[in-house]
């Protein structure tokens, strides 16, 4: 382990903390090690890639940050909250009030329209005028004409944009996504990049994101490498590029 | 609207396929089953009350002895609630313009009759009329004949005893025209206020009283019980349901409407099951993002259950609005063929099956894999998750079997009905295990290649699981529809056999022997066919074993036929219709021994080897009894409890022939030339009751081919579900193998061909299984004969074929008009 995790020394700037992860599956006739000993510190308010080859582990590394699902072993803490082993209902509630998610395959439900889909995490969380704030994210996200139309009528692009307002309605304090550009072209790919970027500067939000794309995985603050199921992370790139919205 | 509420929106729902799909079964079940039960209820008490008319009532008590019975009888049903009528029968002579002639009078209160109306004419070419009640005083309504026979007009007056009546009107059809030896003469209806003054009916004369009783069948029970030990042996209590010609079809009717209502809970089930699991299946993304987006598995499970109560209200609901235009069509359909209006009742509680229906299908089928989406992984958000095939629970399994056969019995109660389709679905699953099987050996050599029957037997292969699935609800689905055509046929079969076009109509009674060939020749000319002649004679069964026969039969089994005169004959062939069912018929030269009607040796106790002593006129005439035979009461033939050898003890008693015959409507005026040249012969006209038998039966047959086509669309629509259930993968495939490079004529080929494959084994399965529940059936309920029905079982899997490959086809038509491209686009 390298300077990053050594230096910090304040308990309260940490907002994701992964100890001794392991993560295994039983199949029919041996058992598979998905992760092994995966340890890592996460600063508020920090952008961290992680890159790995297909099959490497970083979905199933993700999920389990994400509280979607529990480790084999290890812990994992959230803003404070030991997750791994909450119930699977508090975990439930601990991601409507503090988590974002933004996926490879949008996973907007079909039969909502745009709004709607951006209002969901709202209501399920309680929000007082869902509509209102679910409005102001769109237009902010560049789709204030489209509201009322359903995911099949929009682009690949512009559901990403619904994702990621949706990620951000509930004020999330960690948002986490898996290859959010993986699905999108090259140009689309970069403006949604740019906008997650920079939506996730204003609300000051810690992102944990999975990419393939390099130029993405260089605009985080830190990248972290895995590799069959084991974590590393280089100390060379150190130096966050510019960030802006093109 | 939220959108969190939005989620749970019927309009929304609507939406999406599958769900289209369980509310289409819902909606088909809750109708099918609410249209069987709203109009069998109605079908019930519009039979009940044909029925009834039969007696004109729903009870009646005659008294045979000539005197009639306590006033307090009558207070005593009265202050039960019931209606009451009276009526007095006897034969008399009546007088005309200088001819006089024998008649069967029955006089008749001003409520008679109680069920049923009496039809008249006011001159020969005049119209029928109904009317609720019997003629005025000083009036008589005569048969037709009579205006001959007496030589008077209407308007004139003939004359009973001391009493002049005036001639007001022609019988056409008494409610209760049900026929008795008794009545042999042309009946004359008069009021029964003017009997009295004919002096004709005196004490011990023959004369029978009856009265008729109407109302609840909780009351008339209780009058029963009130009533019977203050019944004497010449008192005989008479209900619809007895051994009336009708009352047998009447029951298979009303067990087929019941097969049929339950097999549409059984149908609506099985669309239920399959639409709601493929649902389930779909949901799981929705859930796992709902999880991963906050909800916890309780608010998962309140949304889900929210939306099965929804969907219950929207099945019940359409269903209902389905249903009651269809009750009220079948409706006017029978008041059509009755020709009198049907009044249309809801009946609240017929509905309680359909209610429940909805009800359980949705919480036995719907609800596990509902249930189960509560455990879907948030996971799945990111990465498919193994593990999760879907596959049902046992548990889930068992509790679906009890309830829909808890169902199934609640709604039929009949045992019988339960077994014989749970046992023909597990043989269907048994021969399905065997075939799944065999499929797996057969089909796993196969490899593809550019043939489309390769490319559907690998296809069948390797969906071996969906495959077989399919197999299973298809041939369950042709199973229920088969057996309910199957059952339907052989009814109707049954029914049409039972009353033929040439059924006779008309009985000759009291034929003098020199008189037959005479009668004979009379027919002949008039290319009337006869039946066979039979000698009558009239005599009483007045012992047993040498013993007096009143006190050998016990008080409990004393029937009418120890109190009347029995119709003795003798006979040396077996009539067709008969069957002995203990003993043998008499052998060629035999002369000794009788034959005995089977239901009255029940009734008495009688063996083979008993000694009854008869008493005719002043004789006595024994025999042994060598033979016990079945009779068949409604097939409109002379009958007889007694038949002896010719030549036998019978042949020096005074006889009489007796025989029936066809005679079209057309030919209706022969008669009276028949009544001029034979005035000794009775002429007996059973036309009328046959027509309204007739009218009856075919009342009950238009009832069962509209519930068929219901069922059937059920089961059309279970088909549709199963197909469409798979519709996604199978035009995900579709889309590959267009994008691999496969033709489009090779995909489509392939494609029927496994379809039209799916088909012919759930064909065969189907049939097979059908053929089981009918054995099982008919001999169980509908006590018929078991046959093989070798058209459906030839065509019904080759039907299934065609069918399903056209499915198959359809589903195709959505692949093939777009490019491949936006149709992966459109299925991620
Ligand atoms: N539940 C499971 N059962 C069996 N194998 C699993 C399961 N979950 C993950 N794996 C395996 O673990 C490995 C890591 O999977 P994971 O999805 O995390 O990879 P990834 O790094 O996200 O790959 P990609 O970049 O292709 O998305 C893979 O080999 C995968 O097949
Ligand atoms: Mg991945």
């Amino acid at each position: 382990m390298k300077d990053q995790t050594t230096t910090t020394s304040d308990i309260a700037g940490i907002m994701l903390k992964a100890t001794n992860l392991s993560h295994r599956v039983d199949l029919a006739d041996d058992t598979l090690t998905i992760l092994q000993g995966v340890n890592l510190e996460i600063k508020r308010a920090e952008s961290v890639a992680i890159v790995g080859r297909s099959g490497s582990g970083k979905t199933t590394l993700l999920g389990l940050l994400a509280g979607l699902d529990t480790p084999s072993e290890g812990s994992v803490e959230l803003d404070g909250a030991t997750i791994s082993s909450l119930s699977e209902d508090d975990r439930a509630r601990l991601r409507a009030q503090r988590v974002g998610f933004v996926f490879q395959s949008f996973q907007l439900l079909p039969a909502l329209s745009a709004i709607e889909n951006v209002m969901l995490p709202l209501e399920l969380g309680g929000h007082e005028n869902p509509e209102a704030k679910a409005k102001d994210l769109l237009v902010r996200v560049g789709l204030g004409e489209r509201l009322h139309h359903t995911p099949r009528q929009l682009s690949g692009g512009e559901q990403q944009r619904v994702a990621i307002a949706r990620a951000f309605a509930a004020d999330p304090i960690v948002l986490f996504a898996d290859e959010p550009t993986g699905n999108l072209d090259n140009h689309t790919g970069q403006a949604i990049s740019d906008l997650l970027m920079a939506l996730n500067r204003e609300q000051g939000t810690t992102l944990v994101m999975v990419t393939h794309d390099e130029h993405l995985a260089a605009r985080c603050k830190r990248q972290l490498h895995i590799e069959a199921g084991e974590l590393s992370e280089p100390a060379t790139q150190n130096a966050p590029q510019a960030e802006s919205i093109a | 609207m939220g959108a969190a509420k939005k989620l749970s929106s019927v309009r929304r729902d609507w939406r999406e396929r599958d769900v289209r799909v369980v509310l289409a079964a819902l909606i088909v079940a809750v109708a099918t089953v609410a249209t069987i039960a709203l109009f069998a209820s109605q079908l019930q008490s519009t039979l009940i009350s044909s029925a009834s008319s039969f007696l004109a009532a729903d009870r009646k008590l005659e008294a045979e002895n000539g005197i009639p019975v306590p006033p307090e009888w009558r207070e005593e049903a009265e202050r039960r609630g019931l209606k009451t009528a009276e009526m007095i029968e006897f034969s008399t002579m009546v007088f005309g313009n200088d001819n006089f002639q024998l008649v069967a009078a029955k006089a008749v209160n001003d409520d008679y009759p109680l069920k049923g109306e009496v039809e008249y004419q006011l001159g020969e070419d005049a119209p029928r009329q109904v009317s609720a009640r019997g003629p005025d005083r000083g009036n008589v309504w005569i048969n037709p004949r009579l205006l001959r026979l007496l030589d008077v007009e209407i308007g004139g007056s003939l004359e009973i005893g001391n009493k002049a009546l005036t001639v007001s009107g022609l019988l056409i059809r008494e409610p209760d025209g049900g026929f008795s030896m008794a009545a042999l003469a042309p009946r004359v209806m008069m009021h029964s206020d003017d009997v009295a003054a004919t002096n004709v009916v005196q004490q011990g004369s023959r004369v029978e009283y009856s009265y008729l009783y109407a109302g609840e069948e909780s009351d008339l029970n209780a009058f029963y019980r009130w009533l019977e030990p203050r019944l004497e042996p010449s008192h005989e209590w008479e209900s619809i349901r007895d051994g009336e010609a009708l009352s047998q079809s009447l029951l298979k009717a009303e067990r087929f409407l019941l097969l049929g209502g339950s097999l549409a809970v059984l149908l609506a089930a099985v669309a239920v099951a399959v639409a709601s699991r493929q649902y389930a299946m779909n949901q799981r993304d929705t859930v796992a993002l709902l999880k991963t987006l906050g909800l916890s598995s309780h608010g998962i499970g309140q949304l889900y259950i929210g939306r099965l109560a929804l969907w219950g209200l929207v099945g019940i609901v359409g269903g209902l609005l389905i249903a009651l235009p269809i009750v009220w069509m079948l409706n006017s359909l029978v008041a059509d063929l009755l020709e009198r209006p049907v009044d249309f009742r809801l009946d609240i509680l017929a509905l309680t099956p359909a209610l429940m229906t909805a009800v359980v299908s949705l919480f036995a089928f719907a609800y596990p894999p509902i249930r189960r989406l509560r455990n879907v992984p948030a996971m799945r958000v990111l990465r498919s998750q193994p593990g999760e095939s879907g596959r049902e629970a046992w548990l889930d399994i068992g509790i679906a079997v009890v309830a829909v056969f808890g169902l199934v019995w609640l709604y039929a109660r009949e045992v019988s009905l339960v077994l014989a389709l749970l046992g023909g679905l597990a043989a269907l699953l048994g021969i399905l295990m065997v075939l799944g099987w065999l499929m797996v050996i057969g089909l796993r050599r196969v490899s593809g290649g550019g043939n489309a029957w390769r490319l559907a037997l690998v296809a069948l292969y390797r969906h071996r699981r969906a495959s077989l699935s399919q197999i299973a609800v298809f041939s369950m689905t042709l199973m229920l529809a088969c057996t309910l055509v199957l059952v339907r046929s052989s009814l109707l079969d049954d029914w049409q056999a039972q009353l033929p076009e040439d059924t006779p109509n008309h009985f000759l009674i009291n034929i003098a022997p020199d008189a037959v060939d005479d009668v004979e020749d009379f027919l002949q000319t008039r290319s009337l066919p006869l039946d066979t002649l039979y000698p009558m004679v009239r005599g009483r069964l007045t012992e047993l074993n040498d013993q007096p026969v009143k006190e050998t039969v016990s008080k409990d089994e004393r029937v009418g036929a120890l109190n009347r005169e029995l119709n003795l004959t003798w006979m040396d062939q077996l009539p067709a219709d008969n069957r002995v069912v203990d003993g043998e018929w008499f052998e060629e030269g035999q002369r000794s021994g009788v034959s005995v009607e089977a239901e009255l040796a029940e009734k008495l106790g009688l063996k083979l080897g008993d000694k009854l002593g008869f008493t005719i006129g002043s004789d006595k005439v024994s025999a042994e009894i060598t033979s016990i035979r079945t009779v068949q009461w409604d097939s409109m033939k002379p009958n007889f409890y007694m038949a002896f050898p010719p030549g036998g003890a019978l042949d020096a008693m005074p006889a009489t022939w007796i025989t029936s015959f066809h005679l079209p409507a057309e030919q209706k005026s022969e008669l009276n030339e028949f009544s001029r040249k034979f005035p000794t012969i009775s002429v007996l006209e059973v036309d009328h009751i046959i027509e309204r038998i007739r009218s009856i039966v075919q009342q009950v047959t238009q009832a069962i081919e509209a519930i068929l086509v219901l069922i059937l669309a059920a089961a059309l629509v279970v088909m549709a579900a199963v197909v469409s259930a798979t519709l996604q993968d199978r035009q995900r495939e579709g889309a590959l193998l267009r994008t691999l490079g496969g033709r489009q004529s090779l995909l489509v080929r392939s494609t029927m061909v496994e379809f039209a494959l799916l088909g012919f084994f759930a064909g065969v399965l189907g049939v097979a299984a059908a053929e089981a529940a009918v054995w099982a059936l008919q001999y169980r309920m509908f006590e018929g004969e078991f046959r093989w029905h070798w058209n459906v079982v030839l065509s019904i899997p080759l039907i299934s074929a065609v069918l399903l490959s056209v499915f198959g086809r359809l589903q195709l038509r959505p692949v093939l008009e777009v490019s491949p491209m936006l149709l992966l686009r459109r299925l991620e």
